[in-house]
Parts: structure tokens; sequence; C-alpha cells
């Protein structure tokens, strides 16, 4: 019950944040998000599940009702947390307030909306990550744009209708073409599946529960199945080239916003690969290893020489996550402890490091109402906390080690380099790895120019050190990077317990 | 008894502590902070020499002390390993550590810079990383502590971040040495990969698997199937990209140039105990597993020799006094990366040695010159000094003397040894002999410009005002020269090979019987051990061992002294002029630094290029297709603009829509309407 007590708790704090008064729903929106943070402590403390949720492992928080029957498949409300599934609950609880703080300065209408639209993203969230019934998962996923496309399209910048739209259209054209996988799949599992659960759905086709479907032979079903789910999770992850809706979402997505999309709403995409193309058909995914490895690779350089070019600071931070992304892609398709492991830490640990990039450049924002980099020199003369966290954070960004960032790549890269199931997999990871050069090259060079040097800006007001509820939410986001980085096995070691059925899935021929 | 090694975590955690302390409650402090680094450093000394003394003692210690990440695969840890290196190498660190802080209250605070509590937690920090670094018993470890070593760098060299150029040096200095670190970061997998294990030291290290796996007993992972001596070496040469960057050798070296915005005893730091040294200390440090890929060792003694001379070159022409002891830290830095190479593990770290002592000692000094001269750092400006900052001068001069190699300073001994095993190894090696000669032609040039610049500075009279007044230093200037002053004079008598051999005088070289674990130490970890794996033989010339070192000390002695009567015949007069116009159109190539900085800025910009040309493809393709598909969809490009009019609730009608059609495709496969 402590699962839905969790989400239930999370849609009704936004329903009364919706009903409360503009003037003080920021102050309630905080102090109720709080909640679900200290109930995912609660769930960590408590946390006993072992092994891969969906391959038999113990299920954490197990919760199950039927729901109704449709044709001979039940659908139930099912939850239930794993070790991959625990750390994105903590991540989303734990971005949600310090995401809501930052919004006190930069939302300063409809604010009880903003808040409460906020907090039912929060609740679908969770649902997207506790759910282990597809028909259930599905509700919360796509649940979880709607809030999104209000999100941007009200409070957003000049060209906020283009891209929310843009966002919408994009990512459920994704989810359809995922769905027509999935369900393909689900009818050609015939009579081997009595529900949509996901681990029983993984295991009827573990032991070869597929069968021809309308003269598709179970091995074509199997792979056009997984290509419609990448292609559609593809585009929520982003992965190159269906990446281009994310930089638009971002530039033009309020503070907050976008720090909940590129700290939680990237790793939707993520995950799903993880649970549904990499834990369920890992036969089509290792023989699919080259042209994804491939793939991984192009996002990480491409990704990171996109984000050189910019000269607006947000769209950097935007682009080097598509760069981000594609470390992750890697760790999934090496089929390693380490490289699977690593790609869950690292959906964490970009959370963090990105949501703090984010919160940091909207915080000198707020001051210059400027993002260019050619418009502004010194910042750190006026603001010398912000420009302090935020060059920890860029740092981070890096890869530097004791800082969380550099544990999930360097699990990555360390776990695939050797990797027996992937053809070239030196070559490929130390080609991806090229990416920590460019990202410093691009960060420190924007650096130079917006923070030191002599103080350059046009205002006709004084720039001053930003307000504390501005500052502190950077402070703890900075805190708890370098926490995850001196002891990444606080999540690691349930991660690598919950990767390492699926990395055995794969049988390796050497 | 209480165990010295027990105390191993305190070295590196003291100064941690005392970057915690200047960040947090600097300002509120005495002296922005100073103090509590001070004692930090000075408690690491203390401790150091404890352990150091323990090592003497016939003890070593090499224990696992935190698990970073525990999976089945690889175990990633955190260690102590402490034998006669490390031991040294902790001396040395905290020594001049300490020294640089004293040395920064008349630097510094007595100078009234702004933003000392931050200074103070960047040496605090800095110190911290590179003994972490010095102790790592892991590669694993040894690389987080030496990106964390450039952080400290990048933090400090743009420490006056409100002018425009240290915050480029500081971009430069982290970016071209994280270009290195890539390849490091490789090597750092790759060593996983191919062992499954990064440890330095014991049985199961990645060195004694190398070692068995080469000998035939023992089976690792290569790629592809290649070789595995193939593929040693290119794991070598990938590790030696992360000491290229960081100990500034060819082509990596532009940075430090640059590096010189820092404040002058951050320069000293870096230079002689910390960057820099990292490069160097990390090959000596899994020497046993260089000692078995002759093409890398080969390879490091021509990248070291080659650095060595050309770095001297261009030190000749500059007009900065700290300009002038930057390429002097890369010439000599290519110095220890030839004796490396050449099989000189004690020759380097010799050099190592001596040269932190005096290179500390002329950035010091040359930080006194500047407060001196109010912050005028040209050399055209002074002059006359000598007899207006006797304790500088003299102190400096002791510096100067070792840096040229001239006989009796430390610098004689530690070069002389290294231009030695260059030689009886290199005999028979062509490229270790290439490196051999470009070292001792780097002789001479390092003994011109050096005292070019000691007679630039101090002798003549005064060419400015400042130069005939300058500002009187105080005894937090004076006594960290003084100690370095004194250690450049006796620091060579550690280890006189050549009196050893000429005289036949058993047991003076006490450098090499410390480093081949005579005291204590652990197995494998040895000279003696590393000296077996190597691939060189000696050969000797005129006749013998002893001939060859009576010639090669004394050819290189001729030479230093014939570049240090050049630069007195030039420079040591009453009032000097340039003389650079001799040398041609050489002059503007050394000016210019052989234009690698300009080829460096040449390769950021096409770069820049190529992202641009990727953003406009982006941007126009890739996008222009994802636009191009939407205003073609299904409801008609009119039809799609009047839904981007914004009305939100056709958009909820079609998530709606979208969930209707999923319960009917449910239904109808569940048979449900039938």
């Amino acid at each position: 019950m402590i699962l839905e007590a969790l989400i239930g708790f999370t849609f009704l704090a936004a329903l009364l944040v919706l009903l409360a008064p503009n003037a003080w729903a920021g102050r309630l929106a905080f102090a109720l998000s709080t909640v679900p943070f200290i109930g995912s402590l609660y769930l960590w403390s408590r946390f006993d599940a072992v092994g891969n949720a969906l391959t038999g492992g113990t299920i954490a928080f197990e919760s199950r009702y039927e729901w109704v029957e449709v044709g001979g498949r039940t659908v139930s409300w099912f939850v239930g947390l794993d070790g991959i599934s625990l750390p994105l609950v903590v991540l989303t609880t734990f971005l949600v307030p310090l995401a809501i703080l930052s919004a006190w300065t930069p939302v300063d209408s409809r604010q009880s909306q903003f808040y409460g639209l906020m907090l039912f993203m929060e609740a679908n969230l969770l649902g997207v990550f506790t759910a282990l019934d597809f028909f259930l998962w599905f509700v919360f996923w796509e649940a979880v744009l709607v809030p999104m496309y209000f999100l941007i399209g009200i409070w957003g910048g000049p060209r906020r209708k283009y891209a929310a739209i843009k966002f919408f259209v994009y990512t459920n054209a994704a989810s359809l073409l995922m769905f027509i996988g999935f369900m393909s799949l689900t009818f050609a599992l015939g009579d081997s599946i009595g529900s949509l659960a996901l681990p029983e759905i993984t295991q009827a086709i573990a032991d070869g529960g597929l069968e021809t479907w309308f003269g598709i032979s179970p091995g074509r079903m199997a792979m056009v199945a997984f290509l419609a789910m990448f292609a559609g999770f593809a585009v929520k992850v982003p992965i190159v080239p269906v990446h281009t809706w994310l930089p638009d979402a971002h530039v033009e997505a309020p503070t907050p916003v976008s720090v909940l999309l590129a700290g939680v709403l990237l790793k939707m995409g993520t995950y799903a690969l993880l649970r549904f193309n990499f834990t369920m058909l890992p036969e089509q995914a290792s023989a699919l290893a080259v042209p994804i490895a491939a793939i991984a690779v192009i996002s990480v350089v491409y990704g990171a020489m996109l984000a050189l070019a910019q000269k607006d600071l947000k769209r950097i931070v935007a682009y080097s996550s598509v760069s981000s992304m594609g470390y992750v892609l890697l760790g999934l398709v090496v089929f390693t402890e380490y490289g699977v492991g690593g790609a869950t830490f690292q959906m964490v640990a970009h959370g963090l490091i990105s949501g703090l990039m984010f919160m940091a450049v909207g915080v000198v924002y707020n001051a210059t109402h400027t993002r260019m980099v050619g418009d502004m020199a010194g910042m750190a003369d006026r603001m010398p906390v912000t420009v302090g966290i935020l060059v920890a954070g860029a740092f981070g960004y890096m890869g530097l080690p004791l800082m969380a960032g550099f544990a999930g790549e360097f699990f990555i890269f360390v776990g695939a380099f050797g990797a027996p199931s992937l053809p070239y997999a030196p070559v490929f990871t130390a080609l991806a790895m090229f990416g920590i050069v460019i990202v410093a090259g691009y960060l420190l060079s924007a650096m130079q120019k917006t923070l030191f040097g002599p103080f350059r800006l046009e205002t006709d007001y004084e720039i001053g050190p930003a307000p504390f509820h501005d500052v502190a939410p950077l402070a703890v986001l900075l805190a708890a990077i370098i926490v995850l980085g001196v002891a990444p096995d606080l999540f690691f070691e349930m991660i690598r317990d919950a990767a390492m059925p699926v990395v055995e899935g794969v049988s390796v021929d050497v | 008894m209480v165990d010295a090694f027990a105390y191993v975590p305190a070295v590196v955690l003291l100064p941690f502590f005392s970057f915690l302390v200047a960040l947090g409650a600097g300002k509120y402090l005495p002296k922005g902070g100073a103090f509590g680094g001070i004692a930090a450093t000075a408690g690491s000394f203390l401790l150091s020499l404890w352990i150091a003394t323990a090592v003497a003692g016939g003890r070593a210690y090499n224990e696992t002390l935190y698990t970073w990440a525990a999976g089945d695969q690889f175990e990633l840890t955190f260690g102590a390993l402490i034998d006669p290196l490390s031991a040294l190498m902790l001396v040395i660190v905290t020594l001049v550590a300490l020294l640089v802080h004293v040395f920064s209250l008349g630097y510094m605070n007595d100078e009234g810079e702004t933003g000392l509590p931050r200074y103070y937690a960047g040496l605090g920090l800095f110190t911290a990383s590179m003994l972490g670094f010095v102790v790592a018993d892991n590669l694993l470890m040894a690389f987080m502590f030496f990106e964390l070593v450039g952080l400290c760098s990048y933090l400090l060299i743009g420490f006056h971040f409100r002018e425009p150029g240290p915050p480029s040096a500081a971009k430069k200095a982290f970016l071209v040495t994280r270009f290195g670190d890539y390849f490091f970061l490789v090597g750092v997998v790759a060593v996983f990969a191919t062992f499954g294990t990064a440890a330095f030291a014991g049985e199961g290290s990645f060195p004694a698997l190398a070692e068995a796996a080469l000998a035939g007993s023992g089976d690792v992972w290569t790629p592809g199937g290649l070789e595995l001596q193939t593929w040693l070496t290119v794991v070598g040469l990938l590790v030696l990209g992360g000491v290229v960057g960081k100990s500034a050798q060819f082509p990596l070296h532009t940075w430090l140039p640059d590096a010189m915005e820092g404040p002058t005893p951050v320069s000293a730091l870096i230079h002689a105990a910390t960057m820099v040294a990292a490069g160097v200390y990390l090959v000596a440090r899994m020497y046993g597993f260089y000692a078995l890929t002759p093409t890398t060792l080969a390879v490091i003694a021509f990248i070291g020799g080659f650095t060595a001379l050309f770095a001297a070159t261009m030190g000749v022409v500059k007009d900065e006094l700290k300009q002038v002891l930057a390429y002097s830290t890369i010439s000599q830095y290519g110095y220890m990366m030839l004796a490396l190479g050449a099989g000189g593990y004690v020759a380097a770290v010799f050099h190592l040695t001596t040269h932190a002592f005096f290179k500390a000692l002329l950035f010091l000094g040359a930080g006194s010159v500047i407060i001196a001269m109010h912050h005028n750092e040209d050399m055209w400006d002074m002059g006359g000094l000598k007899s207006r900052m006797p304790v500088t001068y003299y102190t400096f001069l002791a510096g100067s003397l070792a840096l040229a190699g001239i006989f009796p300073f430390a610098g004689f001994w530690s070069k002389d040894e290294i231009l030695y095993e260059a030689l009886v190894h290199g005999l028979n090696e062509p490229l270790l002999l290439g490196g051999y000669v470009m070292g001792l032609l780097a002789v001479p040039v390092t003994a011109f410009y050096t005292f070019r610049m000691v007679f630039l500075t101090f002798h003549g009279e005064p060419r400015t005002d400042l130069a005939a007044d300058p500002e009187p230093v105080r005894w937090n200037v004076k006594g960290p020269l003084t100690v370095l002053g004194s250690l450049a004079v006796v620091t060579g008598f550690i280890n006189m090979v050549p009196v050893q051999k000429v005289l036949g005088l058993e047991g003076i070289d006490y450098l090499h019987r410390w480093l081949d674990n005579e005291w204590g130490g652990i197995e494998g970890l040895s000279s003696h051990h590393y000296a077996d794996l190597g691939p060189y033989s000696s050969g000797y010339i005129a006749g013998g061992e002893v001939p060859t070192v009576l010639v090669g000390a004394a050819v290189s002695l001729g030479l230093a002294l014939a570049g240090l009567g050049l630069a007195w015949r030039l420079y040591n007069v009453t009032s000097p002029t340039e003389h650079t116009a001799k040398l041609g159109g050489i002059k503007d190539v050394l000016y210019n630094n052989y234009y690698l900085d300009e080829l460096q800025v040449w390769i950021a910009y096409r770069t820049e290029d190529i992202a641009g040309g990727a953003d406009t493809f982006d941007q126009g393709i890739i996008d222009g297709v994802v636009n191009g598909v939407s205003s073609v969809s299904l409801l008609g490009g009119s039809r799609v603009r009047r839904i981007q009019t914004g009305l939100v609730t056709q958009y909820a009608a079609m998530l709606t829509l979208g969930l209707i059609a999923l319960l009917v495709l449910l239904g109808v496969n569940g048979g449900w309407f039938l």
C-alpha cells in the first residue's frame, strides 16, 4: 500500500495546490512535495528487493489488484520496485521539491496552476517508475505528457506554443509506434500470457512463448517489435536523429520545467529502453548491438558538437543531455554488469547534474534576463556563490572524479571496453569517450566568456547575489552529486543486483 | 607503538580539511585561512617524515582502505601504497606545499590580495589531491586524483578571474591536459579490461600480471586477438597520454607557459611538487609495467629528450622572469622522461627530487623579485637587484646553479646521472641515443638561459626606478627561500654515483639503495627489479665504466660552463642589450614558440567550424525533415496551423482519443465486442 499512498498523496497534493490561492501556492507546493521525498527515503530504508522485477526477482513493496479483464488478459493495478526503479523514484521525489523552489522567482503568474501541474506530473512519473503492468504503465506514461505540455505552453518563452506542440506531437507519435510494437508482441504471445503484467510477458518471451501471428514468424515479430519500441523510446531519450524536439522544448520551458524535463523525463526513455527492449528482447538487442552502439557513439559526439556550436547557455546544456544519454545507450547495449548498471547509475547522476546546470543557468538568467553567451561577462563578480556552484556543476558534467557523473561514465566505459557481446567494443568505447574532451571544451569556453573576465552586462538595474531560496536548491543538488560520486554504492549496489539478471539474459558466443 | 601507516589517510585529509575550513570560514579567520593551511601542511609534512622513517625501518604498506564500487566484474577501490618511492614523494610534496603556504603570507596577504579564502582553499585542495595521487595504490584512484589536481590548477591559475588573461589560461590548462587525460582514461579502462585489476603492487597487480603473461604463464584479455606485446605497448602509450599532458611534454606543453597567469606561489607548487610532477611520478609508479614494453620506453625517452631541447631553445628569448622558468620546467621534465625511457628509474626520481627543490626555490625567488618590482616581471626593467636583495639573490643563484647543472649543486648530480644512463643504455639503441644527444645539446642552452636570467635580473645597473628602489620582503619570503636554497645545494649529495664509481666508495648512493628497497619496500617495486625487466644492456665508451662516467660528466659540465660563459659575456655587463637579432629568422620562431599555440588555436577554430556545420545540418536537415513531416501530415498544413493556434483542449481531446483507441485495440484483440 505504501506505493499507492505515495502516488495517491502526490495526486492529492496536486489537487490541493491547484485550489490554493496563487499567493502561497509555491510555499504550499514545496511543503507538500517534501512528503513524497521523505516517503521515498522510507522506501529506500525498507528496500528488500532481490534481482530484477521483470525476470522473476523479489519485488519490493509489491501490490497487485486485478482491475479489468480484457480478452482473456488481466489488466491489473500492479506496482512494485526493484534496484533499477527505486533510484529513479528517489531521484524524482528529490528533484521535484528543488524544482519547485527554483520556480519561486521566475514563475509570477497562475502559480497555483503551475505548481499543481508540477505535482501532477510528479505523481505520473512515480507511476511510470513503479508500474509493472503494461496498461497501467502506459496510462502514466501518456499522462506525463499532459502537464508537460501545459507547463511549456503556458509558462514558456516566446516560442512556447511551437515548442509545446512539437514536444507533444513528436513524443506522442513515438508512443504510438512503441505501443503498436509492444501490443503486437503481446498478440504474438497468444495464450502463453494471461495478463499484461510485465514480469509475466518477460518470462513468456524468455520461455519461447512467441508464436507465428498473421504469418509473421516469432523471430521476425520480436525484431519488428524491438525496432518499433526502440524508435518510440529513442524519441523520448532522445537519441540522434530524433532529438530535435529537445532543444526547442528546453529553450522555451521555464527553469523548473527544464529541470524535470532533463532530470527525470528523459530517463523515462532510457528506463523504458532498459525494461522493454533490453530486458524483454535481449537477443534482438544483442543482434543489433553494432548499429545501436554506433548510434550511441554518434549521439555522444554529434550531441557534443552541437553543444559546442550553441550560443545560448540553456541550449548548450540541452544538447549536452543528448551527448550524456548516448553514454547510457552504450552502457545498455554492451550487456555487462558495469555497462547496464553504469547506464542506470548514469540516469540518476545525469538527472542530478543536468538538473543542477539548468537550475544554475536559470538563477543567472533571473538576474540577467539573457542567456546569450555574448551578452554578458564576468558574472562571477556579482553572483559569486551561484557562479561557484555553477562551475562545480559544470565540472561534474565534465566527469570530474568524486562527483556522480564520473562514476556513471566510468562504470559505462569500464563495462563497455572489454564487452564480449559487442564486436569492436574497444573502438566504440574509445570513440564515445572522446565526448569527455568536447564537453570540457564547450563548458569551459562558455564559462570563460560569461562568468569570468571583467564584468559586462547592459542593464538598468544592479545585479546582486541571488536570493537564498534560489541558491539553496543548487547547494543541495551539488551536495547530492558529491555524495553519490564519493559513495556510488549507495545506489550502485542495488542497481547491480537488478542489472545482473538482464546481463545474464544474453548468452555470449566468444 | 602507534603505527605510522595508520596516519597515511591523515596526510591526505589534513590539507583537505584546511580546504574546507578556508572555504567555509576563511573570511572570518585571520589571514584568510592561511594559518589553517600552514598547520595542515606542516602536520602532513611531519607525518610524512614519520612515514618515511617507518619505511627506513624496513616496512611498507599496501592496503585497500575503501571500496568505491564492489562489482563482481571489477572491484573499484581506494587504497594506500607506501613504499620508498611514495614515501619520498610525500616528503617532497608536503615540504614544498608547506613552504608555498608560508611564502603566500608574503606574496598574497602582505600584497593586499582579495579573495584569500578562495586562494587558501585552492592550495589546500591542490595539496590534498596531489597527496591522494601520490599514495594511490591503483591506477583508477591515481586517475581520479590526477583529475582533481587538474581541477585545482584550473581554480588557481584562474584565481584572478576578473582579468581577461587568467581565465583563458586556466581553460587552456584544463583543456590541453584533459586531451591527454582522455588517452589516460582509455588506458585505465583498457587496464581493467585486460587484467581485471588496476592495482600497482602485489601478486595480483597489473604489472605483475603483465609480466607473467609475457613470460607465458597466465592469460590476459587482448582485443581482437591482438598480440600481447603490441597490446601492452598500446596500453602503455595510452596512459602516457595523460603523462604528456600533465608533465607538459611536447606536443601538449603549451598550457604551461600560459599558466604563469596564476599567482607565483601557485606556479611554484604546480611546477615543483604537484601537477607537472604528477605525470613523471605516474610513470615511475607503474614502472614495472613500462619496463616490459621497449617501444614505449623508447618513445618516452625520445619525447623526453626532444622536449628537453625544444623547450630550452624557447627559454632563450623570453623577456619575463616567470616565462623563462616555465620553459625550464618543461625542459627539465623532459630530462626526467628521458631518464625513465632510458631505464634510469632512480635517475628520474633523483631529478624529480632535486628539481622539486630548486624549481620551487627559483619560482619563490622570482616571486620575491616580483614583490620587489611591484608585479613587473619584465627582466629588462630589472638589473642590479643583487645588492638590494641579497637573500633572494644568493638563494636564487644557488637554484640557478642547480638548474644549469654546475658542480656540485643538486641539479648537476641528477642531470649527470640521467645523461649517463641514457648514454650507456643508448649505445645500442638508436632512438635512445637520439634522446641522449638532444638532452646533451640542451645542457649549454639551459645554462645560457638560466644565467641570462640571473644576470639580467640581478647584475648590472638598475634599468628602472623600480629596480633601483625595490620593495623589501619579509621573513615569510626569506624563510622559505633559505630552506630551499640550502636544499638546492645539498640534495645532490644523497646520490653521488659518479663519486662512488670513480673513487670506489661503496654505499654513498643513498637514493639508489633507498629505491632498491635496501631498507624496506614492496616486492616487485624496486629499481633492481625494474632493471631486470628492462630491455637495456649497458655499453661503455673510452674503455670502461669509470672512463665513461668521467667523460660523460666532463662533457656535460663543460657544455654547461660554456653556456654560462656565453651568458656571462653577453649579459653580465653594466647595460646589457638583447642580442637576439643575431638569431636571425629563428628569433621569430622562438618568440612565437614554434607557432604551436597558433596551431592549437587553429585546431580549436576548425573544431568550432565543424560544430557550426553540424548545427546547420541539424537545424536545416534533421529538424527540417521533422517540421516538413508535421506540415504535410494527415490533417494537412492549414489545419495543423489552426491546431497550432494553441487550442489545448483539442490536444486533450487527441489524448483521450488515443486512450480510447488503445482500449478498442485491446478489446478487439480480446474479443470484448464479440
